[in-house]
């Protein structure tokens, strides 16, 4: 039984605003459970390594917090809702073909045509992008240029990566967007694929996420 | 002279790329390395220039095992040069793009200097040293790949399908390059290619690749006298080679066996 990508998006942004209404022990709790669902989803190397450069991002941003002087409980908060928000992406990410995001956005969320097209690019052209850039580290590395060291070294290194980088992406664009003007995008003739329906899984979802809604926006606001 | 002894290697879907791989290139070869896609060429390569590291066996360059080294270690010994020329430009002339590796090296300027115009001009670039690298053709592009390895004075260049999506002049060029660099200057090449008549007009030694093992290391003319399974390892025999064997005429390209038919036929008449 598979829930549609609208449901899996309002379910998204439900979480998101539970992160600020629910205290921090609940916000404990989603965290754990977004974790078990994505490692149930998506098991492989891949998603652990996003799980840990997430990690270290929110223990980056922890550390910066305390440095400009927030008190640690409140720094520690911070960082968990960040983790939890992000998490929830990751789910949706690893559950739902981007395609099917796009979809949603458009018929249901009235988003333009053109929006969700852009942000389906901009997805699949990361694992591009991710690609190009370890082959220019690799051609640095190969010219004698060592980024062995501190993590400054590093980030110094990857300056000068930053510029082949960004050429090919415009070269690339240019090439995308020409194709896709000879293929008759912007002509606005779009005819949507197979509408998603909501399925009786998707209402009891809808129905769960507004239950658990209401309650801490009662017990705060009411 | 670079050796793998015994090396398997596999990237973490855990599938064999490479299995027992056993080879020598002496200095001063000039070497193609064969197969079709998928084979393991490009992953053998990369052993070479520490830019992977084996599962099991060694690699050695100049005689050291490289297992603890990585590639900045190497840019004084081999040169790589990448498929995709765009992706290693990484200044905005030609003169700084090929100045990018001795200045890695800590070379004082006046060295640079020397080193840079010398590789220029090896590649036939010295006309363009203030041009802006993204302008050039995608064959001057190839050659500046080669330019900027060649500034750090390697004994090896291990070039991947350095030739391909060229024009036939654009390969010439760029082939006669490289025989004038491996002829007068002593450098190993090694030739990642699935240009049959390249590897038989310029190369001396074949090495090729089939699912991962190696099939054939030999005299390159000896991978086309009809004995070896060239097919069955995915690759085709050069036109060349097909037409040298059904008329008895020995010929690199298609000139000198149109000369020495002519010639030939000439005598025979």
């Amino acid at each position: 039984m598979r829930i549609t990508a609208f449901t899996q998006l309002i379910t998204v942004l439900a979480v998101t605003a539970w992160v600020f209404l629910l205290p921090i022990s609940a916000v404990a709790t989603i965290l754990v459970l977004e974790l078990a669902l994505l490692l149930y989803i998506k098991h492989d190397r891949l998603t652990m390594a996003a799980i840990g450069a997430l990690t270290v991002f929110t223990g980056m941003m922890i550390l910066l917090q305390l440095l400009f002087g927030s008190p640690l409980k409140v720094s520690l908060a911070g960082g968990l809702r960040m983790f939890v928000m992000t998490t929830a992406f990751l789910c949706l990410l690893a559950a739902t073909k981007i395609q099917d995001i796009a979809q949603a956005l458009v018929e249901k969320f009235r988003l333009p045509c053109e929006y969700a097209f852009m942000l389906t690019t901009a997805l699949r052209f990361v694992p591009d992008f991710l690609t190009d850039s370890a082959t220019t580290l690799d051609a640095q590395s190969c010219r004698g240029y060592s980024n062995r060291g501190n993590i400054f070294k590093r980030l110094y290194a990857y300056l000068a990566v930053v510029k082949p980088l960004v050429m090919r992406a415009v070269a690339k664009s240019d090439t995308l967007a020409l194709s896709m003007e000879l293929k008759g995008f912007g002509a606005n003739t779009y005819q949507n694929m197979c509408p998603q329906k909501l399925g009786v899984a998707d209402y009891m979802v809808l129905l769960i996420v507004i239950v658990l809604s209401a309650y801490p926006l009662w017990s705060k606001y009411l | 002279m670079i050796e793998a002894k015994a090396v398997n290697f596999a990237y973490h879907r855990g599938e064999p790329v490479l299995n027992d791989i056993s080879c020598k290139i002496k200095d001063g070869e000039f070497v193609a390395l064969l197969g079709h896609n998928g084979s393991g060429k490009t992953t053998l390569s990369r052993l070479f220039m520490a830019l992977l590291h084996p599962r099991s066996g060694d690699v050695f360059v100049g005689g050291n095992n490289i297992a603890d080294l990585e590639p900045a270690d190497l840019a004084h010994q081999v040169g790589y040069v990448f498929q995709n020329p765009d992706l290693q430009i990484l200044e905005d002339t030609v003169f700084e793009e090929v100045a990018y590796g001795p200045r890695c090296k800590n070379k004082s300027e006046n060295k640079v200097k020397e080193q840079v115009e010398a590789a220029l001009a090896a590649m036939g670039l010295a006309e363009l040293s203030d041009a802006y690298p993204r302008t050039l053709s995608f064959g001057q592009k190839r050659r500046l790949g080669v330019a900027a390895a060649l500034a750090l004075n390697p004994q090896t260049l291990i070039l991947d399908e350095i030739t391909n999506g060229q024009d036939e002049q654009e390969k010439n060029n760029m082939m006669q390059y490289l025989e004038k660099l491996n002829q007068e200057k002593g450098i190993t090449i090694i030739l990642i290619t699935h240009d049959m008549n390249i590897a038989r007009q310029y190369t001396q030694r074949a090495l090729v690749l089939h699912n991962g093992d190696l099939v054939f290391d030999g005299a390159t003319a000896d991978l086309y006298d009809g004995k070896s399974e060239l097919s069955e390892w995915g690759l085709k025999q050069p036109i060349i080679a097909t037409l040298s064997a059904t008329f008895g005429v020995e010929a690199q390209n298609a000139k000198e066996f149109c000369e020495k038919l002519y010639l030939k036929e000439g005598v025979a008449q």
